[in-house]
């Protein structure tokens, strides 16, 4: 315990303290009766551990005075998803809240700094919260979706379904939940309009869909025009390699093709 | 998803929990002469007052008497294009803290700046008789190009 607590006081800054949150599930099955009488225990339970900084002030949205100065800040890396699943859930929610007022610290450090003029030491920083963020979320993500299979069947996730908007292109729509049933929903109605039809809709998608066409096709030409022309510079290429490159063409057919008649290779793979 | 999505709230049910909120929130210096116990934030466009009330209240447990907030009109301007483009609106909100109390923004930068000074001193008295150094080596080299020198 005394050495969680000597840890505890040396670190200020936040970052340290979002390393030291990866000790926490640890710290807390030392914190048993073998090491503090039960009587003091009780007293104190809440102040040995502290995941947050102990000030709560406004200054917490500012970096440690003793950064401000500085030109590069330096801090460890963003927390990974494996080292995210090994935590309780409590610690995730914890460990949450730190990430979050750091952003906040790093928002608010960079838009002093463009007041002021001064360039904002290490800006990467808040990448790093991001990521850690963005792995959190998808541990809790993992950990929703395996407890709804075991519970209900289904993942948790919001529903969506594709469908034909009213230029007949698909699209998803993600489901949410309404007060009013569809069919006498007439705000709803008009805001979500799905399906098409007439004339000039399917002549839309008939051209919409000769120029997707035409563009598969032109880059099938070009690519198999290409390959013609290193075959006829280098007559014995490599044909798999070729195949990895131009991936649309038929290989045969551009063998056997007219402008290759004269060139002799060694080996026909045909 | 489970932290992102919430089920519809309706009168008489349980009130909802966000557990992982993805707000932010930056400190700004007051644009105006604000009374020293109001508090100027700029925050995410979806917060209401009363979000960012129970969010200082919650999380940094800072109290909060009361929130004022508006939207401030992106600027327009033009690229390197030349044409015409409109910065992202923000919310700006204004926290009163309790009547005594006080918030004066930090000074955070004069001691970086009084450092640069100082360095660009110490390089000038670093550099000054080096350079005196150079131009007495050079003194009977003028006009000689530096391939030779």
């Amino acid at each position: 315990m005394a050495t969680v607590i000597k840890a505890f006081k040396g670190l200020n800054t936040v970052n340290t303290v979002i390393k030291s949150l990866a000790n926490l599930s640890l710290n807390k099955s030392i914190s048993s009766s073998h090491f503090i009488p039960q009587k003091i225990l009780s007293v104190h339970r809440c102040a040995f551990l502290h995941t947050t900084s102990k000030k709560y002030d406004l200054m917490e949205f500012f970096d440690d005075p003793k950064n401000w100065p500085k030109d590069t800040v330096k801090v460890g890396r963003s927390w990974s998803e494996d080292e995210l699943r090994i935590k309780s859930n409590e610690d995730l929610h914890k460990l949450w809240y730190v990430l979050l007022k750091e952003r906040n610290m790093l928002l608010t450090m960079e838009h002093a700094c463009n007041d002021e003029y001064v360039i904002f030491p290490n800006p990467e920083r808040y990448d790093k919260v991001e990521e850690s963020m963005k792995n959190l979320e998808n541990v809790v993500r993992e950990r929703n979706e395996a407890f709804y299979f075991l519970e209900t069947g289904e993942s948790g996730e919001r529903p969506s379904v594709y469908v034909n908007n009213i230029l007949g292109l698909k699209q998803c729509y993600k489901l949410c939940q309404h007060i009013i049933p569809k069919y006498c929903n007439l705000s709803w109605k008009e805001k979500h309009r799905f399906g098409f039809n007439g004339y000039a809709v399917r002549k839309f998608l008939r051209l919409y869909r000769e120029k997707l066409w035409n563009i598969k096709r032109k880059n099938r030409n070009r690519e198999s025009n290409a390959a013609i022309t290193l075959l006829k510079k280098f007559p014995d290429l490599d044909i798999e390699a070729l195949k990895h490159k131009y991936p649309s063409i038929d290989i045969n057919k551009v063998l056997r093709h007219n402008k290759l008649k004269g060139v002799r290779r060694k080996s026909y793979i045909v | 998803m489970s932290t992102r999505y919430y089920p519809l709230y309706q009168k008489g049910n349980p009130q909802l929990r966000i557990f992982l909120p993805n707000f932010w929130m930056k400190l700004v210096k007051p644009q105006f002469n604000n009374p020293p116990n109001i508090v100027e934030f700029h925050c995410s466009m979806q917060m209401t007052r009363l979000d960012i009330k129970n969010y200082l209240e919650k999380i940094y447990k800072i109290p909060i008497i009361k929130v004022n907030t508006r939207i401030k009109l992106g600027k327009f301007r033009r690229n390197e294009l030349n044409t015409v483009i409109k910065d992202e609106d923000i919310k700006v909100a204004y926290a009163h803290l309790p009547r005594f109390e006080s918030f004066e923004f930090p000074n955070m930068f004069a001691e970086q700046r009084a450092n640069k000074v100082k360095d660009k001193q110490t390089e000038k008295e670093v550099s000054e008789p080096l350079k005196k150094k150079i131009e007495e080596h050079n003194k009977y080299k003028a006009g000689l190009p530096l391939w030779f020198q």
